[in-house]
């Protein structure tokens, strides 16, 4: 036990102290903040002044005229810096024509958008068409207004039409609605906005992304610090004083510590960034005890896996094709979240739960997602995952044993199943 | 020690029905061709690799992980972590052989001083030259001060003094009463260093004896004479079968059985004889000469 556990130190030290490890840990949470702290100020630079969108106009019902260049006027007085420059097409000879060259003008580039409004657009099923040739990204936001303008001038002069006062309807029609969440105590209570429920949601995501993360790098991590023994020839020296088991043990258990230790900090790190940009995130505590069960087990699963991928293989590139299997496990219960969330209860989130490899993830996004999951079924999935975890061991360590010390070939399927049946 | 083992490896018997004990306090040399199975013998002795059948008792236990402390065992393949400090290195395969905190801060120093690597202590292993690398090796192998020593081709690759700094620190143990096993194919290294020889060739024991004793059994009947006057007759007398000269030294090989001392005493009734000297085989002759008679054999 003592060797297990120097062997383990061994492997946390000496990873920790990596710079790749330092930098990748260091990402997620740089990039969360980066992303928060420019995302504010590219928002703030929409103010900056764009070039103005050229526009061109016909009005086959021939009504609009006066009304059209007041909006837009009123529009180009407001916004300074998101000028609208509007030209009027006139149909002189058939409407044909002139969206013939309405069009042109477009190809052209002469024009960032080309507007036809139907003769019968005021009364009949007429529609405004709005034409555009190869559109800039930075312009749809632009053409957003423009069809508003334009939508705003019908509906005007149908109020008009009808002797209706558009204000009172506005008014009428205005009823605000106002989210709160009420806490335990009397006077806790909290408004919520959009971005908060969604934040609500994407946290059962983030639990699983993070394992999903967790997962990854410490399998990375795991699969050089065992390529590097094999290729320096250490493991021998190593293996005339430990046992294999003892070796491989030690590694997981290092590899372990390595992962919860980026759970803990990214998670942290989240959490950090989420209070400060003011979103409230609850974590029932009592799920907290659940979900370390499972992501140690999780950790101890994939570890698993990965010391004995990484004990057959010589280079990291052998590495690659077998880590994909693992990849694929972790990506499943990503792609089927949404689906999870919304049924916790539902068939394919009870039968993933019984999948070892993705019970960790699939019950966390469940126990998160709200309802009270019958304590049997939670129960029954830890044992049936501790379970695996120790059949894991069981094959890692044969394959860890006689892999580990084969240099040249990687050995087939056959040949390590071959491994496994001797005793 | 070893009881009739076996291993095999496809159609190849790298080690056939080896039977074989090293006696205590000795150092014993474990010589053999290329492919002879040495590494591989020493690999089942460390149980890193499991023999086909046989049985391999350690300190008269069957249980190597038990006897894995009391052990040092350099490899062939020599690897140590390229990026971890010399001094980190020593200790933490020092704590894995089960020294204690305190045992370590007394025999990590005391080792690279030893080995002449005090002022690389706070060096990474990669900046090391091989002949460090492998001094520092030694003192990872030999830093749980085990009673068996098993070291395979230990002077690989190091210059002459570093060379003549371990046989030191090997005799040095063997006089502390440790048993030490190195494999070689380098045969005056073994010459210099051996108490007893095991040879094996193919996976099977030629010869398995003490040094002294070999020697003696395999008496050559070569002379080497340095001699004044004519010498010509000596071609003639009826124990000598071949005459070598160069200048005024002969090398003369006698019959089988003859009696060295019969040639003297028929040299120095004609000629003087300046020098007369028995040639002992040299253990290279003897390696020759087995190897070369056991693949005869099996041709």
């Amino acid at each position: 036990m003592q060797k297990i556990l120097k062997v383990a130190q061994r492997e946390y030290i000496e990873t920790v102290k990596t710079k790749t490890f330092i930098l990748m840990l260091l990402m997620l949470p740089v990039m969360i903040v980066v992303i928060i702290f420019f995302g504010r100020r590219l928002a703030g630079s929409k103010a900056a002044p764009r070039p103005p969108l050229k526009i061109a106009v016909t009005d086959l019902s021939n009504e609009l005229s006066a009304q059209i260049k007041t909006s837009f006027d009123e529009h180009n007085t407001s916004h300074p810096k998101r000028q609208i420059l509007l030209q009027e097409l006139q149909a002189h000879e058939t409407s044909d024509a002139v969206e013939k060259q309405g069009k042109t003008k477009l190809r052209q580039g002469q024009l960032d958008a080309y507007v036809l409004l139907d003769e019968d657009i005021l009364e009949g099923p007429g529609k405004i068409h709005l034409y555009t040739y190869k559109p800039k990204a930075v312009n749809l936001d632009m053409l957003g207004t423009v069809e508003n303008l334009f939508r705003e001038v019908v509906i005007n002069w149908r109020y008009q039409q009808q002797e209706l006062d558009r204000q009172l309807f506005d008014k009428l029609r205005n009823v605000p609605i106002e989210t709160v969440e009420v806490g335990s105590a009397d006077d806790e209570e909290r408004i919520q906005s959009e971005g908060q429920r969604i934040a609500r949601m994407v946290v059962p995501f983030f639990f699983i992304y993070l394992l999903c993360l967790g997962v990854l790098s410490m399998g990375q991590q795991m699969l050089s610090s065992i390529i590097e023994e094999k290729s320096s020839r250490v493991i021998e020296v190593l293996l005339s004083a430990l046992s294999p088991l003892q070796l491989m043990a030690g590694k997981i258990l290092g590899l372990v510590g390595i992962g919860l230790t980026v759970v803990c900090l990214w998670g942290a790190a989240a959490y950090g960034t989420a209070r400060w940009q003011g979103l409230n995130v609850d974590v029932a505590p009592a799920m907290l005890p659940y979900f370390t069960i499972y992501y140690i087990l999780a950790f101890l699963l994939f570890s698993s896996f990965t010391v004995g991928i990484g004990s057959i293989c010589n280079t990291i590139k052998e590495t690659q094709s077998l880590m994909m299997p693992v990849t694929l496990l972790c990506i499943v219960p990503i792609l089927a979240w949404q689906n999870i969330i919304q049924q916790p209860d539902g068939t394919l989130a009870r039968v993933l739960s019984f999948v070892p490899p993705m019970t960790p993830m699939v019950m966390i996004l469940r126990l998160s997602a709200g309802p009270e999951i019958w304590i049997v079924e939670i129960v029954a999935s830890i044992v049936l995952l501790a379970a695996s975890v120790l059949a894991t061991i069981w094959i890692a360590a044969k394959v860890f044993r006689t892999g580990v010390l084969m240099y040249g070939k990687r050995p087939g399927v056959r040949e390590v199943l071959r491994w496994l049946r001797q005793s | 020690m070893l009881s009739g083992v076996c291993k095999a490896f496809g159609e190849v018997h790298a080690v056939d029905n080896l039977s074989v004990k090293v006696p205590v306090g000795n150092i014993y040399g474990f010589l053999g061709p290329n492919g002879a199975g040495k590494t591989t013998t020493i690999r089942m002795i460390m149980s890193i690799i499991r023999p086909d059948s046989g049985e391999i008792e350690i300190f008269g236990d069957r249980s190597v992980e038990q006897a894995k402390t009391r052990i040092g065992y350099m490899p062939e393949e020599r690897g140590l972590y390229r990026k971890m400090t010399v001094r980190k290195v020593l200790s933490y395969f020092g704590a894995i052989k089960g020294l204690t905190a305190a045992e370590l801060a007394g025999r990590v120093p005391w080792w690279l001083e030893r080995v002449d690597l005090a002022d690389w202590s706070d060096k990474k292993v990669e900046e090391l030259s091989r002949g460090m690398h492998q001094k520092l090796q030694f003192a990872v192998t030999a830093v749980n001060a085990p009673e068996l020593l098993i070291l395979d081709e230990p002077f690989a690759g190091l210059d002459p003094l570093n060379t003549d700094l371990l046989k030191a620190i090997i005799l040095e143990m063997r006089n502390e009463g440790k048993t030490v096993i190195f494999s070689t194919h380098v045969m005056h290294e073994a010459e210099k260093l051996c108490d007893s020889i095991l040879l094996i060739n193919k996976g099977k024991v030629i010869l398995d004896d003490k040094l002294a004793q070999i020697r003696s059994r395999q008496r050559s009947h070569a002379v080497c004479v340095e001699l004044e006057g004519d010498t010509s007759f000596i071609r003639k007398l009826s124990i000598v079968t071949k005459v070598e000269s160069q200048d005024n030294r002969l090398e003369i090989t006698l019959a089988k059985d003859a009696d060295p001392q019969l040639l003297l005493r028929a040299l120095v009734e004609r000629v003087r004889v300046q020098t007369f000297e028995v040639k002992v085989p040299s253990l290279h002759e003897i390696f020759v000469n087995l190897v070369g008679k056991s693949d005869a054999e099996d041709s």
